[in-house]
């Protein structure tokens, strides 16, 4: 294979991964408007839990110390992966998610992502501490004994099946009354509130299935780079992930996907053809740096992202059935339950605005 | 005997950790009070202090001395240039308080990675005299961590006799409590917010040296590692309230310190990391705070 099919092919797949970690942002910030700074730390307990159930047990001759090692095949260890990821963020969200105004939570989640990385490093009995774990089997290799390039190709292939699994199900939760209700929350927990809504249960929903999608990506990103060490998951991944959403576009799928796309594969990669001109982390800083730039170009400018959430018209006989069903309620006829669940969150979105005067979907 | 010497001599430390975390927290919360939004570049702001002194010391061959009084008065500036080009912009938008906590996460990365690939990741250090240690009692200092000490009393001090006896202090607290009442009543508010910027990061400056003093290396990333210490004094005390500060301060640093006597010190950090989730949870309002905001 020549190896400008191997670059590419290795580009598709940290694009179909980071897509998937984008999604699952996308639901917690986007839909719902949760500052997850841990999401990282989400995506790294899922990699760990996942690999770990795959790989064989420690043996004291690699000089590896790790817990678990049961030799699990795919499929169940990807699950129980995500599930553990989902079971952190019930645990931190149902903590924390009720009692704290947004910007103080964003502080617990970045405390919590720190605490874990520190225990994840220097309990090496745990995950092998900062050196890390590597050598996890590849993904029904076993079955079907591929050679190196066509499993690379598979692979892909079964990055992409998750990513569109993960877009169709972050799709469908975005137009379900679920997802209205989520944005309803978003845009004011006061008035999502006074309609009935439960808006602590709501928030730990999505902050656990965003969390359980980044244990998913997680697995495969693991998986895929065979070698994972809390290195690899620092505080400053998460804002890469952070930039890759707000670029693309928040609380629109597309958008995220195509930031991911930007952000962390297209701009990882285009610092490699750049001159040399200095250290391998000068070149990092500089990422980084751009990176900052981005982020404060883009909510200053453009802070709806390139591809803008989609505003939704609401059809005029639904708009009337909605108006008479205010004006009957209001003259004391009695409107149904269903109604006003229904419509609930449809308020924010009847008045197309989800948006301040100046067009900030913030 | 053997555990109670190390936690006296670990209480010591503490003192010291406190000292250097006062001034960074009582900055951090005036700022906070003042401008209502979380600042992730602060933990930076230390860093470009801790190298604006290493510049005048190393490469200039000046006194560490002379290097912490320039780094406090650039810290200082750069915090204000900050607020006037890349954070006024937003908030004369009313942008919300989220979106600002976005927007100081990005100068964050940018001033950590300038600084970064400046110096690179190296570890650096200061040609300071320490002194030869003194016993105290039971406990062990040089006479640079007992200027620490002596320093970090003396901007509470400085701090305390600005926020009652002058006009600015008071303005200051004014718009603390409430920014249109301050308007209102004629205090120029715009006035009062650069003020605490340029107070915020002479604070940070100063505070990030004598870091540098007490860690003895640094690289660019050691301000933005310790912003998390910082954030569990400040909430400890009280966000936005400098005195609450001060004890949070007291309480984390000692905590920090003296929580290695027990187990390994790697884990000094995640000591302040857990006291901040844990105020976090049971008092947002901040354990010494009468009235809270969070």
């Amino acid at each position: 294979m020549p190896t400008w099919i191997f670059y590419l092919l290795t580009l598709a797949v940290f694009g179909a991964i980071y897509g998937t970690l984008a999604l699952g942002l996308n639901i917690q910030w986007g839909y719902t408007g949760i500052l997850d700074f841990m999401y990282i730390a989400f995506v790294a307990v899922g990699g760990y839990v996942t690999s770990l159930l795959m790989l064989p047990p420690t043996q004291a001759a690699f000089g590896e110390t790790y817990v678990l090692g049961l030799n699990w095949p795919f499929i169940p260890a990807l699950v129980v992966g995500g599930l553990a990821s989902a079971l952190l963020a019930f645990i931190v969200g149902l903590l924390s998610l009720n009692r704290l105004r947004s910007d103080y939570f964003a502080i617990v989640t970045v405390a919590v992502g720190l605490v874990l990385y520190t225990i994840a490093g220097n309990d090496t009995p745990l995950v092998n501490g900062w050196d890390g774990i590597s050598g996890i089997p590849q993904p029904f290799q076993s079955t079907l004994n591929l050679d190196a390039n066509s499993y690379g190709f598979f692979f892909l292939g079964l990055c992409l099946v998750i990513l569109i699994i993960v877009y169709i199900f972050s799709e469908r939760l975005y137009r379900s009354p679920f997802g209205r209700a989520l944005r309803s929350v978003r845009e004011d927990e006061m008035v999502a509130e006074g309609l009935g809504k439960n808006v602590f249960a709501l928030r730990l929903k999505a902050f656990v299935i965003g969390a359980f999608i980044a244990g998913i990506g997680g697995s495969m990103l693991v998986i895929y780079v065979d070698a994972f060490n809390p290195s690899a998951w620092t505080t400053g991944e998460t804002f890469f992930l952070w930039a890759a959403l707000l670029l693309g576009g928040s609380a629109n799928n597309r958008g995220a996907m195509l930031g991911a796309l930007i952000v962390p594969v297209l701009f990882a990669e285009i610092t490699r053809f750049l001159p040399t001109f200095g250290s391998p982390q000068v070149v990092d800083a500089f990422r980084y740096i751009a990176i900052g730039i981005l982020l404060i170009l883009t909510v200053r400018f453009r802070p709806q992202g390139i591809i803008a959430e989609k505003r939704f018209r609401v059809r005029k006989s639904k708009l009337q059935r909605l108006e008479s069903a205010l004006a009957s309620a209001s003259t004391g006829v009695q409107i149904t339950d269903t109604d006003l669940a229904d419509n609930a969150g449809i308020l924010p979105d009847g008045n197309a605005p989800l948006q301040s005067e100046e067009g900030k979907t913030l | 005997m053997a555990l109670l010497h190390t936690l006296l001599l670990s209480f010591g430390f503490g003192l010291i950790t406190a000292s250097i975390l006062a001034i960074a927290a009582v900055g951090l919360s005036l700022q906070f009070g003042i401008t209502n939004y979380i600042n992730f570049a602060y933990g930076d702001l230390l860093t470009f202090g801790i190298y604006t002194a290493f510049v005048v010391n190393q490469h200039l061959g000046l006194n560490i001395w002379i290097g912490l009084v320039i780094a406090v008065i650039a810290t200082a500036i750069l915090a204000w240039l900050i607020n006037l080009f890349i954070l006024r912009p937003f908030t004369d938008r009313g942008t919300s308080p989220i979106i600002m906590l976005v927007v100081t996460l990005g100068v964050s990365l940018i001033l950590q990675n300038v600084i970064l690939a400046i110096f690179s990741e190296q570890f650096q250090s200061y040609s300071i005299n320490t002194g030869t240690p003194l016993t105290l009692g039971p406990f062990l200092f040089t006479p640079l961590q007992l200027g620490i000490i002596g320093l970090a009393i003396v901007t509470m001090l400085g701090i305390h006799a600005l926020l009652h006896y002058t006009r600015l202090g008071k303005a200051m607290r004014a718009v603390s409590d409430s920014p249109e009442l301050a308007r209102i009543s004629g205090i120029n508010t715009r006035l009062v917010v650069n003020a605490a910027w340029l107070l915020a990061g002479g604070l940070a400056g100063l505070s990030g040296v004598v870091l540098a003093f007490n860690v003895a290396s640094f690289t660019p990333t050691v301000g933005f590692g310790f912003l998390f210490v910082i954030f569990a004094a400040v909430i400890l005390g009280g966000i936005g309230s400098p005195y609450g500060a001060i004890v949070g301060a007291l309480v984390v640093g000692l905590a920090t310190e003296m929580s290695a006597a027990f187990i390994s010190s790697e884990y000094k950090d995640a000591i302040a990391l857990v006291i901040l989730i844990i105020a976090l949870l049971i008092r947002p309002q901040g354990i010494f705070a009468s009235r809270g905001r969070a």
